[in-house]
């Protein structure tokens, strides 16, 4: 590379640092121009003759016989008043609208739940809105940016904003079909965070609208609409409808109902089938255990209604339940929905708490109800140290010891070095709660609960604080050793928290917290939803097997549940933890996905998008032509000027 | 496209001035001359033609009495005749800048034409003057005749001199003023006046005279050999006019141009002025002997 070549780039580098379009550096040619015509008009040769009176009179005529003569006396005005026109309008930046993707900064949120895999003339919709994006990515115009995000359980940004063209396209040709539900807020989240530094943003939603969290969108200062798009948080929003095609019959529930504790009766499987299509279909639902058909039933289902089939079952054992509907139609993803069937695993609860206490009676009572919770309760003195338990509350009561397990301290100071009672705080009040810990997740502030006395004691080292008072600590995390441990450090009986919702939230946040809570987790989970792992003793890493045959290997955290969460496709999965075998069931089983035909609008807080076809409209600024066109009639004026003599 | 030629040494050679002899200026009106010469007179006098017959009155010349129709009639009545006197030429020479423009300069036309107008008058024994004039009159030759005056006239016209702004009106008014003697006034102008040329020919016509206007236009004003991108100079006044060469402004000049010549014919024609256009370039023999015949003015 010579000098020049060097010197060239370097100059190219410099202008795209503070121009966004150096291109149009161009029209400084205009100058030149300007100044020929300057030079022109000066050097206009001088001749004497006789007398002007002739020609002075034929400039007159040729003037006066003109048309539009009156206009034309005074065309350099005019001239000049369009240019001055044209500036003003380029510097407020009009706009026009324009097919195609236009506008410079574009967000493309293309929705990849399962309902696009719908088929549409042997395409699905998935493919059909890629064509869409990369048909805008080929309308992309010297300066336009576009950003790519995908949306179905969860957002992805997949391509930040670019004027990298091939960059664009080859992320929006990565994007898989997901068998998830579609949540388009996170989506939109992402892209009105951008708004902050990309002021005129344009969103483009690319999908089928079956968005199951459109009922609670409330974008921010969602206002006026037109027809084409919204005005939705400052950012604008269009929504390019894809697909046509209604017919549908999915499962749209699957679950196993045992009979109720000392109730007679048989285990049921239950098979809710919706028939979204305009048609009434005739279907045939298929039972299978471990690939094993064992019952087949065929349902009629009229047009738009759901249907409940039931199965009786036998005692079936651990193992993959599955229902399949005999149904070729437009989405296949829904005709086929697994149950895992497992033993039911509950947590074991020790109470251990004076039986007479008040207190005792409101922890029974928020305890003993839950069907996870296998809850035993002993008096103090009849306490023994025991590690059968996955969670033991000590009420009004602490041990010499510390037993294994999760622990609960009531009104007791746990036997941990450090922890020593300082007194008694009167009346504390809370004043402030860690939201963030889990043992508050989803909780009410507690903020008006009443408490007579609390413990006051620090904290020793380690431990967090999770409802603080003045001075001291009113429920406390104090684990330690991967032992999970909380503290309350007052009566319940001396409180009015047993009468706050709050309370069974706390209890909620505590059986979840225990590590083997997870072993009563669903027998099947929402597609884009993580499996939970449990720690099993020694076995460092579970190796996953997806539906697709694709494995994964996982590593364990032997003190906490680990979770695996790419799950998008709908199938069986299986995790291999050493000698122990585990089945999931993932499913979509969303009759919103279900109900295949796409929206002609997305009610979006009180924004109503209506559906475009094909391509989308969309503001595409004009101030470039504007000023070129300035610059043009700047020209023609000093062009005029020079040779007005005869005009 | 000018030449400031205003000088003419050699107005008219020996042999022209020979065929001139043989032509004479014609008076379309009897004036009343200032002595005997040789064009009827509005004065009865003493020629052989006869011209009325009025009643005797005492003290009338006796030899004049129709004795033939006293015979017949028993009245006495006189024998009138026409009386021959002279008339003068009057030369008219505008002698603006904008004359000193063309090839030849149309002075130079202006000053040989009137040469020839005014050898013809003195060789006819007529009273000939010659004025020049721009924005007031610059020479005068006072009237001459007999073929004596020729080399004074020829002189006279051949120091003419194209100088100073068109004041066609003034000029003739005060032309009018001084000269009461009626005669033939030929007027050698352009006529290229920015005030107009109306004032002028009435001025004229005021004075009585049997008068011609001879339009004198060079062949550039007449074909205007213009390209490009020019800025025109006035000669006489300080204005400019800025063109660019176009078909369609040549066009509208020439048209301008023959409205211009036209509006002069006419204005010539309705105040009784024999008009006669002369271009500069136009041969000068075609012109005294052709087109000055055939304006009425020789015969």
């Amino acid at each position: 590379m010579n000098q020049w070549e060097q010197l060239a780039r370097n100059t190219g580098t410099a202008l795209r640092g503070a121009f966004i379009d150096p291109v149009y550096l161009w029209f400084l040619a205009v100058i030149p121009v300007i100044v020929i015509l300057y030079l022109l008009k000066l050097r206009r040769t001088q001749v004497v003759i006789a007398s002007t009176i002739l020609w002075r009179k034929a400039l007159d005529d040729l003037t006066a016989n003109a048309p539009f003569q009156r206009l034309r006396k005074n065309l350099l005005l005019l001239l000049q008043i369009l240019i001055a026109l044209a500036v003003a309008l380029a510097l407020a930046r009009p706009f026009f609208k324009s097919e195609g993707t236009a506008g410079q900064n574009l967000c493309v949120l293309i929705d990849r739940s399962a309902s696009m895999q719908a088929q549409e003339a042997g395409e699905s919709r998935l493919d059909l809105a890629k064509q869409a994006a990369i048909a805008m990515v080929n309308d992309m115009e010297r300066g336009d940016r576009m950003m790519v995000v995908t949306f179905a359980e969860n957002s992805e940004v997949l391509c930040e904003l670019s004027d990298d063209r091939s960059r664009l396209r080859s992320a929006i040709n990565a994007i898989e079909a997901s068998d998830a539900r579609t949540h388009l807020r996170d989506a939109y989240f992402i892209a009105e965070s951008l708004r902050l530094t990309v002021p005129d943003l344009h969103a483009v939603v690319i999908g089928d609208g079956n968005i199951s969290d459109l009922a609670d969108f409330s974008p921010r200062g969602s206002g006026q609409t037109d027809s084409a798009e919204g005005q939705t948080g400052g950012i604008t929003l269009s929504y390019l409808k894809i697909g046509g095609t209604t017919e549908n019959v999915g499962i749209t529930a699957f679950s196993k109902r045992d009979p109720a504790p000392g109730e007679a009766g048989e285990q049921q499987a239950l098979v809710v089938l919706q028939n979204a299509g305009t048609e009434a279909r005739a279907v045939t639902v298929t039972l299978s255990f471990a690939d094993q058909p064992i019952a087949v039933e065929g349902v009629e289902i009229a047009a738009g209604e759901d249907r409940e089939v039931v199965f009786a079952l036998p005692d079936l054992g651990e193992g993959i339940l599955s229902a399949v509907l005999d149904n070729d139609d437009a989405l296949a993803v829904d005709n086929t929905a697994w149950l895992s069937l497992r033993p039911a695993a509950k947590l074991r609860v020790l109470l251990v708490a004076r039986p007479d206490a008040t207190s005792t009676y409101f922890l029974q009572r928020v305890l003993s109800p839950d069907p996870r919770v296998e809850l035993s309760t002993i008096a103090p003195e009849s306490y023994t140290p025991t590690d059968d338990y996955d969670l033991i509350v000590f009420n009004d009561f602490s041990p010499e010891q510390l037993p294994d397990g999760t622990l609960l301290f009531l009104n007791a100071l746990p036997p941990i070095d450090g922890l020593t009672g300082e007194g008694v705080i009167e009346n504390p009040p809370v004043i402030s709660v860690d939201s963030e810990h889990p043992l508050m997740r989803f909780n009410l502030n507690p903020a008006n609960v009443g408490i007579r006395a609390a413990v006051k004691a620090s904290l020793p080292a380690g431990a967090r604080a999770v409802v603080s008072t003045t001075g001291g600590t009113l429920i406390g995390d104090l684990s330690r050793g991967g032992q999970q441990i909380a503290w309350v450090a007052f009566d319940l009986a001396n409180s009015n928290w047993p009468l706050n919702l709050s309370f069974p939230l706390f209890f909620q946040n505590v059986l979840a917290w225990t590590p083997r809570s997870a072993l009563a987790s669903e027998s099947s989970i929402d597609a884009g939803k993580s499996i939970t792992l449990l720690a099993q003793p020694e076995i460092a890493e579970a190796v996953v097997t997806r539906p697709d045959g694709a494995t994964a290997t996982v590593k364990l955290d032997p003190l906490r549940p680990t979770f695996y969460g790419d799950t998008l496709r709908a199938g069986v999965y299986a995790a291999q933890m050493g000698e122990r075998r585990e089945l999931f069931a993932v499913n979509l089983l969303d009759p919103n996905e279900s109900a295949i035909r796409p929206e002609e609008a997305l009610a979006l807080g009180g924004a109503e998008l209506k559906a475009e076809r094909g391509s989308v409209r969309q503001n595409r600024e004009v101030w470039r032509l504007l000023i070129a066109a300035a610059l043009c009639v700047l020209a023609l004026e000093w062009w005029i000027f020079s040779r007005r003599a005869w005009m | 496209m000018t030449s400031e030629s205003t000088t003419c040494r050699e107005l008219l050679s020996a042999q022209f001035l020979q065929r001139l002899e043989q032509l004479a200026l014609t008076a379309r009106k009897s004036q009343i001359g200032a002595a005997k010469g040789e064009r009827k007179s509005k004065r009865k006098g003493t020629s052989v033609e006869f011209a009325d017959y009025r009643d005797y009155v005492q003290g009338d010349d006796l030899r004049h009495v129709d004795w033939n129709i006293y015979g017949r009639l028993e009245s006495l009545y006189l024998k009138l005749f026409h009386e021959q006197e002279d008339v003068t030429v009057h030369l008219l020479i505008d002698a603006s800048r904008s004359m000193g423009f063309g090839t030849p300069a149309k002075i130079e036309l202006a000053a040989k034409l009137a040469a020839a107008i005014g050898y013809i008058g003195l060789i006819g024994y007529d009273r000939v003057s010659a004025e020049s004039f721009a924005d007031g009159i610059t020479h005068r030759l006072a009237p001459g005749r007999g073929r004596a005056q020729a080399p004074k006239l020829l002189s006279f016209l051949s120091g003419v001199r194209a100088n100073g702004r068109t004041a066609l009106e003034d000029s003739t008014k005060s032309y009018v003023l001084r000269n009461r003697a009626k005669g033939v006034a030929v007027l050698f102008s352009d006529f290229l006046d920015p005030e107009g040329f109306e004032g002028c020919l009435r001025r004229l016509q005021q004075s009585g005279s049997d008068c011609y206007a001879i339009h004198i236009l060079s062949r550039d004003e007449i074909d205007p050999p213009i390209a490009g991108d020019l800025k025109l100079l006035d000669s006489e006044y300080a204005m400019h006019v800025e063109v660019s060469a176009s078909p369609a402004l040549l066009k509208r000049y020439k048209q301008n141009l023959e409205g211009f010549c036209e509006s002069v014919r006419k204005q010539c024609l309705a105040r009784g002025i024999g008009y006669i256009f002369a271009p500069s370039d136009e041969p000068f023999e075609r012109l005294t002997l052709d087109v000055l015949r055939r304006g009425g003015m020789l015969r």
